[in-house]
């Protein structure tokens, strides 16, 4: 007996997306492919706070690079109509104007197309990843499966060497602001999600440059 | 809808050209197609002899360098920095590069799809006469582009500013508005026949035809006074007798800058228009300095007019400094750098020219026995050459006639104080004196012809450094006031020593070499590297002196009198040179260019204009200027041929 049938909280059936979304991840990208010809989708999301049990997605920014160059042709900014205004996130982000809002189901959607095959980037990407699947729970999005690059960790990586001790990391020098300014980039459209997710794609290709040069040639070196 | 992304791209774009020319829609579009990518230092974008591909560049951040090989060797031809358009090859023509593009330093760079911009460049003007001009980065531009560069200059420069100052003095005023109908009467007439006609019609002058329209002379109310009634001659006298002629012709379609210039030049009260130009062609219509000045109430006829008539030194400050409004309102409106230059070189001799009379005036009475010598005021260096738009350095001298033995102490002492005078009255009127002393107040600068003749056969004979240095602004000497004939008898002994001697102009065209062309703007290349103008470019040094000092060695091998302008050598040269004559035109409008930034720059700064600040000028501009360097090589590489100088020692 299937009791949540039974009592109606049966989840609706997975839309095709989403489906399509898991096959697609089904393929592996080759261990040997050099690190020029990978494709990567930088995302950003500015959130109402930090919490990802209680907080909520307010906006998603982002663009790809592959082959080296960041496509603006695939830039995305996306802006969702926030459940609770909370007048914190408001302040820092500046979220007053009315935005052209999407659904979630739109959000997810463009992010799941865009993401296969890709590996994701992001500034501690992790947390951007676990609200984005917040977002998509409810619509059918398990577990999002690409292969995920964080900036924070390649830049950190690429001072101290592949296992280096969290403890003696000052994590304020590995901010997404100090970074820029180190690898002068102009932080520009700061906390927009877009922007952020630009200036991500930035530091990005500058990294990977320096990684090449460390010996981090194919998708495993930098996987690993 | 743009996004944030796209709109960081729109921003950077839209502050350079050719993207500055497009509407914000197009933009949007182009902005969303291009492709950021990343270079590092040393790392090429593409390489010499590639097939083109599918995007040109725009730098981002960095710098790029485009390099050639020279005999096995990378040589920077031209470095790229912020907002410069390169590789465009890939969007005319689709031919492989002609260069290698190399990062200078780590640069991040924007490609913009050429699909996207096909589109644009069959539809929008201003964009494929960007690219036709040659603006874009190694384009390595063709001879002729530099008219068509000019051409995109007047056609940018009228959207920019569209101008308030109230002189409206030529502005959109390029044809001519004579007077119409034109009032004249026959040779045949009465004086009392054209008087009445005059009178009727409320007129001052008239014209005289003849059966087939064609102007024979004229008569003013002047001519009336001066000849007829100062004169007691009757009414009935013919009108033949009393007109003035012949009458200065133009054609219609002149342009009104050159009739105005024309007025100016030969104080013409009055011009007349005929069918073809010439006076063997029917009236059609006349203008008259007055018809000018009623339109005009600050112009430089009127200010030439009165310098004449001042008697005050500080008058003649006060007039000298309104000329340089005048300059400044002629530049901004792009007026041609002939029609500037030469207003401004006729204000200047006018000032001398009152400022000689001035002194005369004061010292003729101490030498009576001095009354009726001969001399003559020289303009050397750039205002010999009339080109000189600020008021920088005084170089000029006096040349007077050879004197009996007994007088020639008075003659030196009197020509000095004329000089000593005439130099104040210039210093009064904001002009630098020269640092170098080369002014007719230097004693060793106000000579007898007999000296003079033996000054330039010792430069001539003796090539040394020294005189060479005395020869390129010695060379460019022009009457300004005075006996010419002493000017012409110079001239006349200059190309008899140099015929003599032909191995001068060897030397000569090896000094007009000293200084290499620039390549580009380097960034720190190109800009002096120390003192009190780091960091700045010297366009007199680097830009403008190799083109005048290779004009000149050319126009004196040719044997050319009286062409003084480095525009105009060079346009002669042209003439003289069908073969060569792409080239040389280039050159003198890259001349030109140089004249119109300086003097640019001079007002800007209220300095002489001669160090530039790259980063002061627009991205056009630096364009404009770069483009206007390519000329110099090559004019160096025919003095190196021509006079062979690489087998010629050092």
């Amino acid at each position: 007996m299937d009791w949540k049938k039974l009592f109606g909280f049966a989840p609706l059936p997975k839309p095709e997306f989403i489906k399509v979304y898991e096959n697609a991840m089904e393929r592996k990208i080759a261990g040997g492919k050099p690190v020029s010809e990978l494709e990567f989708l930088v995302i950003d999301t500015e959130t109402t706070g930090l919490d990802i049990k209680r907080d909520h997605v307010l906006s998603y920014g982002a663009v790809q690079v592959s082959h080296n160059r960041i496509r603006i042709a695939s830039a995305r900014e996306f802006y969702l109509r926030p459940k609770k205004r909370n007048r914190e996130a408001i302040k820092v982000h500046g979220l007053v104007r009315e935005r052209p809002y999407v659904s979630r189901e739109q959000l997810i959607r463009s992010f799941l197309d865009d993401a296969q095959h890709k590996i994701l980037v992001g500034h501690h990407l992790g947390f951007d990843l676990a609200m984005m699947e917040r977002v998509g729970r409810s619509i059918g999005l398990r577990k999002i499966k690409n292969p995920v690059l964080d900036t924070f960790n390649l830049a950190l990586r690429l001072d101290m060497g592949k296992f280096y001790d969290p403890q003696a990391v000052v994590s304020t020098d590995y901010s997404l602001d100090k970074l820029c300014e180190r690898y002068a980039i102009s932080p520009d459209d700061r906390h927009t999600a877009a922007g952020d997710a630009l200036l991500a794609a930035q530091l990005l290709v500058k990294l990977l440059k320096a990684a090449e040069k460390k010996g981090i040639k194919t998708f495993a070196d930098l996987m690993g | 809808m743009a996004n944030v992304i796209v709109n960081r791209v729109i921003e950077f774009l839209k502050k350079y050209p050719p993207f500055s020319f497009l509407s914000p829609e197009l933009l949007a579009q182009v902005a969303r197609e291009v492709d950021l990518v990343y270079f590092e230092e040393g790392e090429f974008l593409f390489q010499k002899g590639e097939p083109a591909k599918s995007y040109f560049f725009v730098v981002k951040e960095g710098a790029i360098k485009l390099t050639d090989h020279f005999e096995g060797k990378e040589e920077t031809v031209e470095i790229c920095d912020e907002g410069d358009v390169f590789g465009v090859l890939a969007l005319l023509g689709k031919r492989p590069y002609i260069l290698n593009a190399r990062a200078d330093e780590h640069s991040l760079v924007m490609a913009v799809p050429v699909g996207v911009f096909e589109k644009i460049l069959s539809e929008n003007n201003k964009v494929s006469l960007y690219f036709a001009s040659g603006f874009a980065s190694g384009q390595v531009v063709v001879r002729s582009g530099l008219s068509q560069t000019q051409k995109v200059r007047t056609l940018f420069g009228r959207d920019r500013d569209t101008n308030e100052n109230g002189l409206m003095l030529f502005s959109g005023q390029t044809s001519i508005q004579f007077s119409h109908p034109v009032i004249y009467c026959h040779t045949g007439n009465t004086v009392a026949e054209a008087v009445e006609k005059m009178s009727r019609e409320k007129v001052g002058s008239i014209i005289i035809v003849d059966e087939n329209k064609h102007p024979k002379g004229i008569i003013t109310d002047k001519d009336l006074r001066n000849r007829l009634i100062a004169r007691n001659l009757p009414y009935s006298t013919p009108v033949t007798k009393i007109m003035s002629r012949p009458v200065v012709t133009a054609k219609k379609d002149m342009e009104f800058s050159q009739v105005y210039l024309n007025m100016v030049k030969h104080r013409l009260h009055h011009l007349v228009f005929t069918e073809d130009g010439s006076s063997d062609s029917p009236l059609i219509g006349i203008i008259s300095d007055h018809d000018i000045l009623l339109s005009q109430g600050n112009s430089p006829a009127v200010l030439i007019k009165a310098l004449q008539e001042s008697q005050d030194i500080h008058e003649l400050a006060k007039l000298r400094n309104q000329a340089e409004g005048m300059l400044k309102y002629f530049l901004e409106n792009e007026l041609a750098i002939e029609f500037i230059a030469g207003i401004l070189t006729e204000i200047n001799d006018t000032l001398i020219r009152r400022a000689i009379a001035m002194a005369r005036a004061r010292h003729e009475a101490v030498f009576p026995e001095l009354r009726d010598l001969q001399f003559c005021f020289l303009a050397l260096g750039s205002e010999g050459r009339g080109e000189q738009l600020l008021r920088t350095d005084l170089d000029n001298a006096i040349v007077y006639e050879d004197v009996a033995d007994e007088l020639k102490e008075k003659a030196r002492n009197f020509m000095h104080l004329i000089a000593r005078d005439v130099m104040d009255i210039l210093f009064a009127c904001d002009f630098h004196s020269c640092p170098a002393e080369m002014m007719a107040n230097n004693p060793q600068w106000c000579q007898p012809l007999g000296q003079w003749k033996k000054y330039f056969s010792q430069w001539i004979r003796e090539p040394d450094p020294q005189s060479l240095m005395m020869a390129t602004i010695f060379f460019d000497f022009r009457a300004v006031s005075g006996k010419q004939a002493l000017a012409d008898a110079l001239t006349q002994h200059v190309y008899e020593e140099i015929n003599q001697g032909k191995v001068f102009l060897n030397f000569f065209a090896k000094n007009a070499l000293l200084n290499p062309p620039p390549l580009g703007f380097f960034r720190n290349f190109m800009i002096e590297k120390s003192g009190k103008h780091a960091e700045k470019f010297d366009i007199k040094l680097r830009a403008m002196m190799p083109l005048a000092d290779a004009a000149r060695v050319l126009i004196l091998s040719h044997q050319v009198v009286g062409i003084n302008n480095t525009f105009k050598r060079y346009e002669k040269l042209a003439e003289l040179e069908p073969n060569q004559a792409a080239l040389y035109r280039d050159a003198g409008k890259a001349y030109e260019i140089f004249m119109r930034i300086r003097a640019l720059e001079g007002l800007s700064t209220a300095s002489s204009g001669r160090f530039i600040q790259p980063d002061s000028l627009g991205k056009l501009q630096r364009q404009l200027l770069k483009n206007a360097f390519f000329p110099i090589d090559e004019i160096q590489k025919i003095l190196k041929v021509r006079f062979q100088l690489d087998y010629f020692g050092n």
